[in-house]
C-alpha cells in the first residue's frame, strides 16, 4: 500500500528526473552540434584535432552548459568566475566552438580556425576571450590549475577550478607533481577530469606505456576519485554538481571513460585519426553519421 | 646578496599582500623570517620545479605577483619549457630568481653551476633579465622588477660581495647599465660578480698609458643597444667579462651589436669556455683556473692591448 505523501514524493522525484532527462537531452543535442561544428571547422581549415575533440564533446558540454560552472561571456575577466583549464590543449577547436556559442566572441569567427589572419590556432591561447591558459604542451594545465585553486583558497574565494587532461598526458611527470601538490594543500576546489580514451597520438596506452590503474594512483596520491561514462551527459553533470556541493577536503579526480573519435564509427578507437581530417567519402560518411545521431536523438 | 634579496622582498611583501614567494625546497636562513611572518604569502612546492612554474602561473592568473626561487640550473633549465609557455607566452608577472650565478656553487660540480642561464633566458621572447653585481644593486632591481609587467629573470649570488656601488654611486636602472669608470681607449663590459674584478683590472691597467673604462651590465634583456653603443663606439677595444659560458652570453650580445655596425672597436670575450667545469675548490680557485681572476684578466688584457687590439678572441 502506498500512502498519499509517499506518492507525492515519488511524483516529485519523477518530475525532477524528467526535468533532468530533459536537460540531458538538450545538452546531448548541444554535444552533437559541437561535433558537427568541430568537423566543419577542421575540414575548412584542413587542420585541427577531430578525434581528440570528439572524445571530450560531452564533458565540455556538461561543464559549460550544465549550469553549475560560472562564467560571464560578456565579462570574461569577472573576478568571481570559475576557471576551466584545458590541459589537453589539442581539443582547442571544441573549446573555441563552445566559447563562441556562449558569446565570448562572434560565432562567425569559428570558420577562420587556423587560417591566415585568424587568432584561433590549433592549441588554446589565453588571449582568446574565455580561454584562461596557454596550453598545448602537455602536463602544464593541471599545474596551472593547482596554482589557481591555491590562490582562490588563500583569497577565501568560493570559485572552483576544473581542468581537463588526456590520459596519455598522464605520462608527463609534471602531472604527478601537481597531483601531489594539490592533495598536500587540500585543494578541494580543484577538479581534474581525465578524458580516458586509452589512446595517445600514436598508439594504445596499454600497448606501450599504461597509465593503469588510474583510480588507484589518484587515490594513493590523496585524491577523491569518481569514475563516470564520459559520453553520458547525466553522469558528468551529476559529478560536476556534486563537486560544488561536497564537503570533502580532497581534490577531485573524475576518470571519464571515453572513446576517441566518438560519434563517427570509422574514427572510433583508431590511432590514425588522432590528427587526421576526413576527406571525400570519409567526410560524407562522417557528416551522415553525425547528423543521423542527432536525428535519432530527436526521435526519442 | 641572497640576504639582501629576501630583505627587499620582505619589505615589499609587507605592504602588498598579493606578493607570493615560491621555493622548490631551496632554503636560506634569511628566508625563515619571510616564512614565519607571511605564511599565506609563501609556498614550498617541494623538489618539483616544473610544477613550481605552473603553480606560479596559476597564482599570477588569479592576480598574484609571484617570485619563484631556486638554484640557477633548477629554476631555469629543469623547467625551461614551463617558463617558455606558462610565463612568457602568457606574459605573466612572475619573477624567476636564480641563486648561484656562474661557479658560485664551486664545490658541487656542473649540476649546480649556472653557466648557461643567460643564453637560455635571453632566447625567450618577453623575458627581462637582470644580473646583479652587489648587494646594493639587489634592492634597486627588486624594486624595479616589482613595477614591471611580464616575466623576469634575476641572477644573484649566494654571499655578500664587495660593493661596486659604494660612495653614493647608484645602479642606473633607467638605462640598464652603469658606467662605473669612464674610459677612453678600452671598455670592459661585465656583469654580475665579474664587475668587481673588472674594476680591479681597470685600475691596474689604467696606471699605464691606456685608460680602461668599466660598464656594469645590470639588465641583459632588453639590452640597451643604443646607449651602450654610444658609450663604447669611440674606444679601440671592448672586453666582455662574464661568469657564464662564452656561448650565448654577454660577449655574444656584444658581437650581435657590433655586426650591425660598420666600424667597431675590436671585441674580446672572456668567460668560461665551451666545456663543463669538472674542477672543485673555492670559486676563486675555479675563476683563477679559467683566467677570470683579476691577475689573469689583466694578463690577457695587457697582451691584447699590446697586440694593438688584434681581432683574435
Amino acid at each position: 500500500m502506498v500512502y498519499k505523501s509517499q506518492r507525492r514524493a515519488t511524483n516529485g522525484e519523477q518530475m525532477i528526473k524528467e526535468k533532468e532527462s530533459n536537460i540531458e537531452r538538450v545538452l546531448q543535442k548541444k554535444a552533437d552540434w559541437l561535433r558537427r561544428r568541430v568537423l566543419a571547422m577542421t575540414v575548412k581549415a584542413k587542420a585541427g584535432h577531430v578525434a581528440p575533440s570528439f572524445s571530450c564533446a560531452e564533458i565540455l558540454t556538461a561543464i559549460y552548459y550544465g549550469g553549475y560552472f560560472r562564467v560571464r561571456p560578456k565579462d570574461p575577466h569577472w573576478a568571481d568566475r570559475d576557471i576551466f583549464i584545458l590541459s589537453k590543449g589539442q581539443a582547442a577547436v571544441a573549446l573555441y566552438a563552445i566559447l563562441a556559442d556562449l558569446g565570448f566572441f562572434p560565432l562567425s569567427e569559428l570558420m577562420t580556425f587556423t587560417q591566415k589572419g585568424s587568432r584561433l590556432g590549433g592549441h588554446t591561447e589565453n588571449t582568446i576571450p574565455g580561454v584562461e591558459a596557454f596550453t598545448g604542451s602537455l602536463g602544464h594545465g593541471i599545474c596551472i590549475a593547482a596554482g589557481v585553486a591555491l590562490a582562490f583558497k588563500r583569497d577565501g574565494k568560493k570559485s572552483v577550478c576544473i581542468s581537463l587532461l588526456g590520459d596519455g598526458e598522464c605520462h608527463e611527470g609534471s602531472v604527478w607533481e601537481a597531483v601531489m601538490f594539490a592533495s598536500q594543500h587540500r585543494l578541494n576546489n580543484l577538479c581534474a577530469i581525465i578524458d580516458h580514451n586509452g589512446l595517445s597520438a600514436t598508439d594504445f596506452l596499454e600497448d606501450y606505456l599504461s597509465v593503469a590503474p588510474l583510480k588507484d594512483k589518484f587515490e594513493a596520491f590523496g585524491w577523491e576519485v569518481e569514475t563516470v561514462d564520459g559520453h553520458s551527459i547525466g553522469g558528468i553533470l551529476s559529478v560536476v554538481r556534486r563537486f560544488r556541493e561536497r564537503v570533502s577536503k580532497k581534490p577531485l579526480a573524475v576518470i571519464a571513460k571515453t572513446t576517441k573519435g566518438k560519434g563517427v564509427s570509422f574514427m572510433e578507437n583508431k590511432p590514425i585519426w588522432h590528427y587526421r581530417i576526413p576527406v571525400g567519402r570519409e567526410l560524407e560518411m562522417a557528416r551522415k553519421e553525425l547528423s543521423c545521431s542527432c536525428l535519432k536523438k530527436r526521435r526519442i | 646578496m641572497r640576504d639582501a634579496f629576501f630583505a627587499s622582498l620582505y619589505r615589499l611583501a609587507e605592504r602588498d599582500k598579493d606578493i607570493v614567494l615560491i621555493s622548490s625546497d631551496t632554503g636560506a636562513i634569511c628566508l625563515d623570517r619571510f616564512k614565519k611572518d607571511f605564511p599565506s604569502q609563501y609556498v614550498n612546492v617541494g623538489i618539483a620545479e616544473q610544477n613550481m612554474v605552473g603553480i606560479a602561473a596559476g597564482m599570477a592568473l588569479a592576480g598574484k605577483k609571484v617570485y619563484i626561487y631556486a638554484i640557477v640550473p633548477f629554476v631555469t633549465m629543469r623547467c625551461y619549457e614551463q617558463i617558455r609557455i606558462d610565463l612568457c607566452c602568457m606574459n605573466l608577472p612572475v619573477t624567476v630568481v636564480g641563486v648561484g650565478a656562474g661557479l658560485d656553487y664551486s664545490t658541487l660540480g656542473p649540476t649546480h653551476h649556472g653557466t648557461e642561464d643567460i643564453a637560455l633566458m635571453r632566447s625567450l621572447p618577453g623575458m627581462s633579465i637582470f644580473s646583479l653585481s652587489d648587494s646594493k644593486a639587489v634592492d634597486f632591481v627588486v624594486r624595479y622588477c616589482y613595477e614591471l609587467t611580464g616575466p623576469k629573470y634575476v641572477r644573484i649570488d649566494r654571499t655578500g660581495l664587495p660593493l661596486v656601488y659604494g660612495n653614493g654611486v647608484c645602479p642606473d636602472m633607467k638605462n640598464g647599465f652603469s658606467i662605473l669608470k669612464r674610459g677612453s681607449d678600452c671598455y670592459i663590459v661585465s656583469t654580475g660578480r665579474m664587475t668587481y674584478t673588472a674594476l680591479q683590472v681597470a685600475k691596474r691597467i689604467s696606471r699605464g698609458a691606456v685608460n680602461v673604462g668599466v660598464i656594469d651590465l645590470l639588465r641583459i634583456k632588453p639590452f640597451n643597444y643604443g646607449k651602450i653603443w654610444d658609450t663604447v663606439k669611440g674606444a679601440a677595444g671592448v672586453l666582455t667579462l662574464e661568469e657564464h659560458f662564452l656561448t650565448g652570453g654577454i660577449g655574444s650580445i656584444m658581437a650581435e651589436l657590433f655586426c650591425r655596425k660598420k666600424k667597431t672597436p675590436s671585441l674580446k670575450c672572456l668567460g668560461i669556455p665551451d666545456s663543463f667545469c669538472r674542477k672543485y675548490g673555492t670559486r676563486e680557485y675555479l675563476l683563477r683556473y679559467y683566467g677570470l681572476d683579476a691577475a689573469g684578466i689583466a694578463v690577457s688584457l695587457r697582451e691584447w692591448i699590446g697586440n694593438g687590439y688584434s681581432q683574435n678572441v
